[in-house]
């Protein structure tokens, strides 16, 4: 073996860890609403990002009003996110430039909405993009559709999402994908089949 | 081009990570079946120490060994509870090794699903619970082996199954215990809705901060 061919084999392996790690840190940027870590992680070229049925966000502009909506407003009670980063399936693009990553999120949620601290189960489907820009990796597009948002006391098939996770009003898009259960909506994989896909 | 010691020293820093990420995890299954010998053995003989919730601070491995075999399994020669489960799935790992490649720090999620009593660690009937909390912990590697240094399990709440972490955020916890008492008291037991944040070890990747 060649070290040219062996040092592709590692930066392929470091590139896999790298995005690894910065998912599973915008999960705990995120959950802690540290809104300046988390607009850190995502490229001055990002294409957009797209949250439950918020909208599409674009650019790294829209990226900033839609977490700024999200993690730095100042809300009344008891907030708590506890959204964990599960089951990543990383790829890596032949260039070595740029990748995508499939992700689980079971989730533990207590906030304030319809005049009530209510406490929620959340769970749904990342499908993002990243890329490689001098060295360090960012998120280039974060797309995460909701599976179902239920109350504690009712669970997801009595009440598959709680309220219309209403739309943000300065959205650039309207929702892509937001079809929650029961509808049968599948994401699509980012990744290709690894045995019959060639 | 990269030299073949550069290649060597970048692979050996993913197989530590590997090796690390392997030793929580089977931490968590060793604990999920109360096997606390094998779990005090995974701990370095210059353990610094262990905390979980609101037990307290139980020093070096000795203190390692009071805290899983005299205080959770309740004495060398104690027997499981029928009926007993902790089930702690250890999800979101950031392990950071340092420079050295001889020590490293890992931050984790615990996602517990239970069914233990809450009178105390031991006593009392079963209840099921929900239970949730955040991993900072130290590693260790000596003879080219990865072992636990420090761990804390930060708890944001231990619920029953009927309530839920808004209506009942913390039961079974009722500070350290009496017999098998820490080496010193709790440093940070905060559950929600303190709103409490555990510190992640880890730097910002790209501000460095």
């Amino acid at each position: 073996m060649n070290l040219e061919k062996l040092e592709k084999q590692v930066t392929l392996l470091e590139d896999i860890q790298e995005i690894e790690n910065l998912q599973k840190l915008y999960g705990y940027y995120f959950d802690y609403s540290m809104f300046p870590e988390v607009m850190g992680l995502f490229s001055e070229n990002t294409d957009s990002v797209e949250v439950t049925g918020h909208g599409v966000f674009r650019g790294k502009e829209g990226a900033r009003r839609m977490y700024e909506a999200m993690l730095a407003t100042k809300r009344s009670g008891w907030i708590f996110f506890e959204i964990m980063q599960s089951q990543g399936v990383v790829d890596i693009a032949t260039d070595g430039k740029t990748a995508t990553g499939c992700w689980y999120t079971p989730s533990f949620e207590c906030r304030p909405f319809g005049g009530a601290q209510r406490q929620t189960w959340q769970f749904g489907i990342y499908d993002n993009e990243y890329i490689k820009e001098n060295g360090k990796w960012y998120f280039k597009k974060l797309r995460w559709s909701l599976i179902f948002w239920t109350s504690f006391e009712s669970g997801f098939l009595k009440v598959p999402r709680l309220t219309d996770d209403l739309a943000f009003p300065n959205a650039d898009a309207s929702p892509t994908a937001y079809h929650p259960y029961p509808s049968r909506y599948h994401v699509p994989f980012p990744f290709k089949h690894p045995v019959a896909d060639a | 081009m990269a030299t073949l010691e550069e290649l060597q020293k970048r692979i050996q820093r993913l197989e530590d990570i590997k090796q690390i990420e392997k030793l929580q995890r089977i931490y968590g299954y060793y604990h999920d079946y109360e096997e606390w010998e094998k779990v005090v053995d995974l701990y370095s003989d210059n353990a610094e120490s262990v905390e979980e919730c609101d037990y307290g601070v139980y020093k070096g491995k000795e203190g390692v060994r009071r805290y899983y075999i005299d205080l959770l399994k309740g004495g060398k020669d104690a027997k499981p509870r029928v009926g007993y489960m902790s089930i702690g799935m250890q999800i979101q790992g950031v392990v950071t090794v340092d420079p050295d490649g001889r020590n490293a720090k890992g931050r984790w999620y615990g996602f517990f699903v239970e069914a233990r009593p809450i009178l105390n660690l031991h006593d009392g009937e079963l209840r099921q619970l929900w239970a949730h909390g955040i991993y900072e912990n130290e590693y260790v590697k000596e003879d080219g082996k990865w072992k636990i240094k420090k761990l804390h399990f930060f708890l944001n709440f231990r619920t029953p199954y009927e309530d839920g972490w808004l209506k009942t955020p913390v039961v079974g916890h009722n500070g350290p215990d009496m017999n098998v008492p820490p080496d010193a008291p709790p440093t940070n037991f905060h559950p929600f809705p303190s709103g409490v944040h555990f510190p992640p070890h880890f730097k910002h990747p790209i501000t460095g901060k």
